[in-house]
């Protein structure tokens, strides 16, 4: 009994073939009585180990989709079909690692045949469906078995009604027509009825007599009703009709409902009824089992589902007047569904109480969560020892998915998200499971394959420069690449340290050597306290061509100036959410500006009327050598609430960003440069929520204010002009400045799945621009401020806009990565 | 001006004797006010007659020139002294390169000019130039950006090629009066003088034809078609700006590089800092917090 009984919790699918064939091996042993007043067990999908001998079809399915089917577990991934999901991830190596959420079955080990249909399952889910229906389909059934004429005709006159115990047990039958007779009503119940998902007999299918007295027996102890038969009737093409009529069970009309949480609980067992009880002995049964019962409503929890749905549900009684098997029927499905819809995916209606009194009582296994355990997993799949702390796991997982709480589908997922962001495993499976000593409980499992701790990478490429005469010699061979290396998870606390050094040439790696070094210490308040603090260190170099060193519109080329920063930079991340961050540290750094021999350029140059070029344009460093040094405080927040809404980004986003000088280095640099972002992206019409629905139009308002107080050396001034700034523009082209503000303005309309927009853009440097040393805005005869508008098509990642800026009245059309805002 | 030689200022004996008298009256005049040196920049677009102004001023041929091409590459400062009295005049070359005031030529005149005093500006253009661009305004922008506002207190407008005969229907008087002011409103936007400040900055203006072939009066004084005497006009009209009571303008490292806006503003950054601080980061903080508390949560949370 318990053993069948541990499965009742299992995810159930609430339609369906699934159910309906479940159903079908359900044996005598679901319907238990709680109370002289008879209890219902509708339609319990529960399948008892023994079922496996009263398959109905034990021959036609493979033999480990059998197995699947009957083991106590296969419940599961019933389930997890519809709950799977796959998550690819890039990882080190290139390739994509799949992570998928099973369902209890797949991963819980229902043998290993089981287990593999649950992977197969999981690895390819339309191949899925696709299987499920072939297993379900009646129709698929017959016709596997018409071409071999499987089935032996009646051999007995036509149109004859036969007891069902006359038929030949050596025979197979061919039922052509099914038909439900309420006998109450007189009449033939119609397909859609929900009787008919009752039994696993279809109009089409070959059965032989065992399996329709099964099947009989089956109908008549499932609760559903007073009586039931099984009548054939002979039909002249050799094949047999069946009739079932019946009386359907009901009781008393009820003005109350209650919903209990009985998960946990032991399943009380109904105490045989003797059949030579006196009649005082039977009364004193009825009222213990009474006693009984209010004892275990009393004890029982409150269950999650909501007024609201409950009053439906008394409404549904108070229109019937009598209860029927039928209405516990529809009561079950509309209790179902609202846990399903609200991805309490391992909830199930067990039974009904207390019928025959004024009072439904709906008892509900929710699918507490007794355990949480956290496994790790080798390349092979066994269980072994993890580097990775459980703490550090721990805390990834909602509070939903906690001992205590009642499991949800959608915090399965949410863990799975949270824990795939660590970047720390390869696979991640969440599941429920049954847990077999706590009836009623549900394990939940997370399975964790985890990455490789250290790695080291080294690319090269051989770069083949064209030698004398264009032919490549052998000296003219570079070996050029990156060498790389990881150590992940030091610790098992997700510490990570990383270098990579990029060179185009090994030999001589002086001319563009790129290195990276990086230590990440997450967790610095320790990993049980829930503020979330990074610490990073990192040492670093860059080359970036100054926008500062460009030409206004009508001048010829500025000869180009390269910044390059190297230092070092330690800081510490705050995540308040998962978009809202707030970064402060400390950079030390050594700038050296370049010109385009790489040589060291203390002044940009500038092009002479006459052609020629003379290098004493406006000084690029602050102390006027070429090479600055400097320490400042690095300070970022960022509020970001945006979200996409069916696929339109909404919400609001500001970043504020503070250097702060500390007077430390060439020249003694004090200086405070500040940066405010303000982005609003203003939804301009109420749209649903969900997939496939199309996006809003979107306003997109976005002002950016910089400035600088104190030392600015050119490379640090802000520029006007670029994508990123003023559309239409060329990056710096208006401007070089102390002080900033750009505004723009964008409406986005939706088209299919893409948007195209309108934009208008302005950027002003205030009067600033004489304020930084040597005026770089006039002397390249750049305007000091511009504005811009366009129209745009968002093609993938791709942006295709064509913008017009007003300075000189002329159009362009732009492709650009990205977005704007 | 230490190294320079400061040679004796004899060319003033080859002028007619009516302007040597005239001319060591000024000094004179400019002695009793206690004023022993006198220093006159000389600005202006090129090929204007800069040089040759100068060489007729001081009646000797000290700079070179030539009539089609620039022969001033770089700013040339010529001294006289005469019982005395020094006379500083520095040539410059011309402001305009390429349709563009040329930011190179006035950073070599800047740096001729450090340490130094200046006087008088001598603002030159030619009289037989009919319109007024853009080009003069920057030039006087370039000039004001460079040496500051109050460079007009003590400039003069000069206007070289004198002697012409003015386009039909009008007169001498008409034209000249006509041309200067278009000069001088050009001046006074570039200079921006707004136009309550016209009375405070008086700037005159003076004639003047360098030619070989200026017509002479019967003292042998080279005259304007007007008649008047250039020479002693043109040094009497400086001298009154010299002694028109303003300060003069010493040009020195911070008047060429302007305010060094890298150090305004640096005492208050402890103070931006903390409004930073307590007004812009704190409340970013406050949003955030009232970010995730509104967050919606999920139904099963």
């Amino acid at each position: 009994m318990s053993s069948s009984a541990a499965p009742a919790h299992l995810l159930p699918l609430t339609s369906s073939t699934a159910s309906r064939r479940r159903n079908s091996s359900a044996t005598a042993s679901v319907s238990r009585l709680h109370s002289p007043n008879s209890i219902v067990q509708p339609n319990l999908p529960s399948v008892a180990v023994s079922a496996s001998l009263q398959n109905p079809k034990p021959s036609k399915s493979p033999p480990f989709l059998l197995n699947y089917l009957i083991s106590p577990k296969s419940l599961g991934p019933c389930a997890a079909s519809c709950i799977l999901f796959h998550l690819a991830k890039p990882v080190f190596s290139g390739s994509g690692t799949i992570f998928n959420l099973g369902g209890g079955g797949g991963g819980g080990g229902g043998g290993g045949a089981g287990g593999g249909g649950g992977g197969g399952g999981g690895s390819d889910g339309g191949q899925g469906g696709g299987f499920w229906s072939r297993i379900f389909s009646p129709a698929a059934i017959a016709k596997d078995d018409e071409p071999q004429q499987e089935w032996d005709t009646h051999g007995l006159p036509a149109n004859i009604v036969v007891q069902l115990n006359k038929l030949s047990g050596f025979k197979k039958y061919k039922v052509s027509e099914i038909l439900f007779l309420d006998r109450r009503r007189g009449s033939t119940v119609g397909t859609e009825d929900s009787f008919f998902e009752m039994v696993s007999l279809r109009p089409g299918g070959i059965y032989n007599k065992a399996q329709l007295q099964k099947e009989l027996e089956t109908l008549a102890t499932c609760g559903m009703f007073e009586k039931v038969d099984l009548e054939t009737k002979t039909n002249p093409d050799g094949t047999i009709s069946i009739t079932i009529p019946f009386l359907e069970s009901t009781w008393q009309s009820a003005d109350r409902f209650r919903c209990i949480n009985v998960g946990l609980m032991p399943q009380s067992k109904p105490i045989e009824m003797d059949p030579d009880m006196t009649e005082k002995e039977r009364l004193e049964y009825y009222r213990s089992q009474e006693k009984d019962y209010r004892r275990r409503i009393e004890r029982s929890r409150p269950c999650l589902l909501p007024i609201a749905v409950q009053r439906e549900i008394l409404q549904m009684l108070r229109q019937q007047g009598k209860v029927s098997a039928r209405l516990l029927q529809r009561i079950r499905d509309r209790v179902q569904q609202w846990y399903h819809e609200n991805g309490y995916a391992c909830a199930q209606v067990v039974n009904f109480g207390n019928l025959n009194t004024k009072e439904v009582v709906c008892e509900v296994v929710e699918g507490d969560i007794t355990q949480l355990v956290i496994q790790f997993q080798d390349k092979l799949g066994n269980t072994c020892e993890g580097n990775t702390q459980f703490p550090v796991i721990k805390r990834e997982l909602p509070k939903q998915l906690r001992q205590g709480q009642v499991f949800n589908i959608e915090a399965g997922k949410q863990a799975l998200r949270n824990i795939n962001s660590l970047a720390l495993f390869s696979n991640i499976e969440v599941n429920p499971r049954p847990d077999e000593k706590n009836e009623g409980g549900i394990i939940v499992e997370v399975k964790l394959k985890e990455l490789e701790q250290k790695s080291a990478e080294v690319s090269t490429e051989w770069s083949i420069v064209p030698g004398r005469g264009g032919r490549p010699t052998l000296a003219s061979i570079q070996p050029g690449g990156t060498v790389s290396f990881e150590h992940r998870n030091i610790k098992g606390l997700n510490r990570s340290l990383l270098g990579s050094v990029t060179t185009s040439n090994f030999l001589n790696p002086q001319d563009d050597l790129a290195f990276k070094l990086e230590y990440v210490h997450p967790y610095l308040d320790g990993v049980y306290n829930p503020r979330n603090r990074t610490f990073r260190a990192s040492c670093f170099n860059s080359r970036k061509l100054s926008p500062v060193f460009t030409g206004g519109p009508g001048i010829e080329e500025v000869p180009p100036i390269w910044v390059d920063r190297a230092g070092v930079k330690a800081n510490i991340t705050e995540n308040f959410t998962r978009q809202s961050k707030f970064t402060y540290g400390l950079v030390m750094e050594e700038i050296t500006t370049r010109d385009e021999s790489s040589h060291i350029a203390a002044n940009g140059q500038r092009v002479l009327p006459s052609g020629g070029v003379s290098a004493d344009g406006p000084p690029t460093t602050l102390s006027g050598t070429g090479v600055d040094r400097m320490a400042f405080l690095q300070a970022n927040i960022t509020r970001d609430n945006t979200k996409f809404l069916n696929g339109a980004i909404v919400g609001e986003r500001n970043v504020f960003q503070l250097d702060q000088g500390l007077g430390i280095g060439s020249k003694f640099p004090f200086f405070n440069r500040h940066q405010l972002t303000v982005t609003r992206f203003l939804q301009l019409k109420q749209v649903e929520e969900g997939a496939g629905k199309p996006p809003p139009p979107v306003l997109v308002l976005h002002g950016h204010y910089g400035g600088c107080v104190g030392d600015l050396p050119s490379y640090d001034a802000f520029t006007l002009g670029g994508p990123y700034s003023v559309r239409g523009y060329n990056m710096g082209e208006l401007g070089a400045a102390r002080n900033i503000l750009e505004l723009a303005a964008e409406l986005r309309i939706p088209i299919r799945n893409t948007h195209v927009y309108v934009f208008a853009e302005h950027g002003n440097d205030l009067g600033s621009s004489k304020d930084v040393k040597g005026n770089p805005t006039e002397v390249y005869r750049r305007v000091g401020h511009g504005s811009s508008y366009g129209v745009g098509a968002k093609l993938g990642l791709v942006r295709a806009e064509y913008a017009v800026d007003q300075n000189s009245g002329t159009g362009a059309v732009f492709f650009r990565f990205g977005e704007r805002f | 001006m230490a190294g320079q030689l400061v040679r004796e200022w004899t060319a003033i004996q080859q002028f007619p004797a009516a302007t040597q008298e005239k001319l060591v009256d000024l000094l004179g005049k400019l002695k009793n006010q206690d004023v022993n040196t006198l220093t006159i920049l000389v600005m202006g677009k090129g090929g204007v007659g800069k040089s040759s102004t100068v060489n007729s001023i001081i009646g000797e041929r000290v700079v070179t020139v030539s009539a089609f091409q620039s022969e001033t590459p770089r700013p040339v400062m010529v001294s006289r002294s005469r019982s005395g009295f020094t006379l500083n005049i520095i040539d410059t070359p011309g402001l305009v390169e390429g349709g563009y005031v040329s930011d190179q030529v006035l950073d070599t005149i800047k740096r001729f000019l450090l340490n130094k005093t200046i006087d008088v500006l001598l603002y030159v253009d030619r009289l037989d130039a009919y319109r007024v661009d853009n080009l003069d305004k920057q030039i006087v922008k370039a000039i004001t950006d460079s040496f500051g506002r109050d460079i007009w207190h003590k400039a003069m407008v000069v206007l070289t090629h004198a002697q012409l005969s003015p386009p039909d229907a009008l007169s001498y008087e008409e034209f000249f009066s006509k041309r200067s002011e278009s000069l001088l409103k050009c001046v006074r936007q570039g200079a921006k003088i707004s136009k309550k400040d016209v009375k405070n900055f008086g700037i005159p203006v003076a004639l003047v034809e360098n030619s070989g072939r200026c017509n002479k009066n019967e003292n042998d004084e080279k005259i304007l078609p007007t008649g008047t005497p250039w020479i002693p006009n043109l040094v009497h009209i400086i001298t009154d700006v010299s002694l028109n009571g303003k300060a003069s303008i010493l040009v020195d490292q911070k008047l060429i590089e302007g305010p060094n806006a890298n150090d305004r503003g640096k005492v208050f950054i402890p103070l931006i800092l903390a409004f930073q601080y307590f007004f812009v980061i704190k409340p970013i903080q406050k949003w955030i917090k009232d970010d995730v508390a509104r967050e919606s949560k999920p139904s099963w949370d």
